[in-house]
């Protein structure tokens, strides 16, 4: 159900490589286990974002969920069209529901995330 | 986690997808896959919903006075209402003053009431009226003996025509009706603030019920919901949830439920504690919340006045119609209606106006 192409952290967030940035998101089971997400908080571009590190915030109509930095660099974009439609995240978490794109520091940090089958593997045994 | 007991639809839950949880030690369905808390809520407010509810509990207090019996337990003055009619009611303790629970009141007849309380406090409003109860009088948990099913918005009528159920009845008055040879209760109450209906069939009926109205709905647009859009739909309108709003804790003088209080009753439990707070006047009184940014309040947050602890939220969601933050929060009694307030959100500063409920006009009593 993860795309393959993609890397993915234990925080249940999605990496895509496209050239010198990555682009970040949330991921299916995350947007499944929030509910309807109703605002999403995101770092500024230009904003320093460090790994594991909480730089923004999702909140459902239940509950509220930090989104962690999977890698460390600087946000160079953010997604606006989530200040106005939000459930973009629920209805398409790996496109349109993008959330930042983060040049990072050492390009070589995004090899160092899961890839798909061990990130559904830690889903399976917490 | 401990046993949780389940709904006669369990299995139907289940196979609509949805997400479970424990409530009041039930485990009961949030949202449904494909909806979830918006589109659930949504489909009340503007057509119809239907929402298992079988956790609630019931009770009966049956034999020769009984109603008078209830009339000197409970807050409400039950001589207020007559055979069919039902009554929001509080028990309190008899000591403070504060709510054991919140509960509707059912007269079937002078020496026969139906009581539905939370699923929490069931066994324990049980114990309290076993224990007072005169000779004659037998109060009897039956919790598994009905099942309870919500159809709720302005198509609720049209639903329950379309399975042959009684419709048109007033606000807060139940007929008795026979279903394809199964009696079933059908309310006129509800707790979304629209207009709707309760049901109670037998409990090993209430799948059959359930199943009939999904697929008899269907063109009303009827959509089953879960906990979850009820508890957005309820602090929308206000209404209080006991465990949060209304506790042992918090009397019904503070959380402006004296409507549901018979003042002039010669004797309720908690009559003298009551009348005594009312007297003195209440050092909090509970408020609405209305966020003026993009803060959305939760239980227990602490709201803050020029940086001055003012009191706490007892209840607090994304109101899906209003779009935006919502609370109910137990306030100082100096805090005035229409000023501005700061609430916590997790080390953020919110900004909410002071309201009076409800945020959302009800259609409870729309004909």
């Amino acid at each position: 159900m993860n795309p393959e192409d993609l890397r993915y952290t234990r925080e249940h967030e999605w990496v895509r490589e496209d050239g010198g940035t990555v682009r970040v998101g949330v991921t299916d089971f995350a947007q499944e286990a929030l509910g309807d997400i109703v605002f999403v908080t995101l770092p500024d571009v230009g904003a320093e974002v460090t790994a594991g590190q909480p730089c923004g915030e999702v909140e459902s109509t239940k509950s509220v969920s930090d989104i962690y930095a999977p890698v460390s660099g600087t946000v160079v974009a953010r997604n606006q069209t989530l200040d106005a439609s939000p459930e973009l995240v629920n209805s398409d978490p790996y496109g349109e529901g993008w959330m930042m794109e983060i040049r990072p520091d050492d390009p070589a940090s995004v090899q160092g995330l899961l890839d798909a089958g061990s990130y559904e593997a830690g889903l399976e045994s917490p | 986690m401990t046993d949780l007991r389940r709904s006669p639809l369990h299995e139907q839950h289940l196979s609509l997808g949805a997400k479970m949880a424990d409530f009041g030690g039930w485990e009961m369905p949030i949202e449904y896959a494909g909806g979830g808390v918006m589109k659930e809520h949504a489909a009340v407010r503007d057509s119809v919903g239907i929402f298992d509810v079988s956790h609630l509990g019931k009770a009966t207090v049956r034999g020769a006075g009984a109603g008078e019996f209830v009339n000197t337990a409970f807050s409400n003055d039950l001589d207020r209402i007559g055979p069919g009619q039902a009554q929001y009611t509080l028990c309190c303790d008899e000591g403070t003053g504060g709510v054991v629970d919140d509960l509707i009141a059912y007269v079937i007849g002078a020496d026969d009431v139906f009581l539905v309380p939370n699923a929490a406090n069931t066994a324990e409003v049980v114990r309290r009226l076993a224990a007072a109860a005169p000779s004659g009088v037998e109060v009897s948990d039956q919790h598994e003996a009905y099942g309870v099913l919500a159809v709720q918005g302005s198509a609720s009528d049209a639903v329950l025509q379309s399975v042959g159920l009684p419709t048109g009845h007033e606000y807060m008055s139940f007929v008795e009706a026979q279903w394809r040879g199964a009696p079933v209760i059908v309310c006129r109450t509800g707790y979304t603030g629209e207009r709707g209906y309760e049901l109670l069939p037998p409990w090993d009926r209430t799948a059959e019920l359930w199943q009939a109205l999904l697929e008899e709905g269907e063109p009303q647009g009827l959509r089953p919901c879960g906990l979850g859009a009820r508890d957005t739909l309820r602090t929308e309108m206000g209404y209080p949830l006991h465990g949060q709003d209304l506790s042992l804790e918090i009397t019904p003088v503070q959380a402006r439920c004296g409507w549901a209080v018979g003042w002039n009753k010669p004797r309720f439990w908690g009559r003298e504690a009551l009348i005594a707070e009312k007297e003195a006047g209440p050092k909090r009184l509970l408020w609405g919340l209305e966020a003026l940014d993009r803060g959305i309040p939760r239980s227990h947050m602490t709201v803050t006045s020029d940086g001055r602890a003012v009191g706490e939220v007892t209840s607090g969601t994304f109101s899906p119609t209003l779009r935006k933050g919502i609370a109910l929060a137990l306030l100082d009694r100096d805090v005035a209606q229409g000023v501005e307030v700061d609430v916590d959100v997790r080390g953020r500063t919110s900004r909410f106006r002071v309201v009076k409920p409800p945020f959302v006009r009800p259609s409870t009593k729309a004909s």
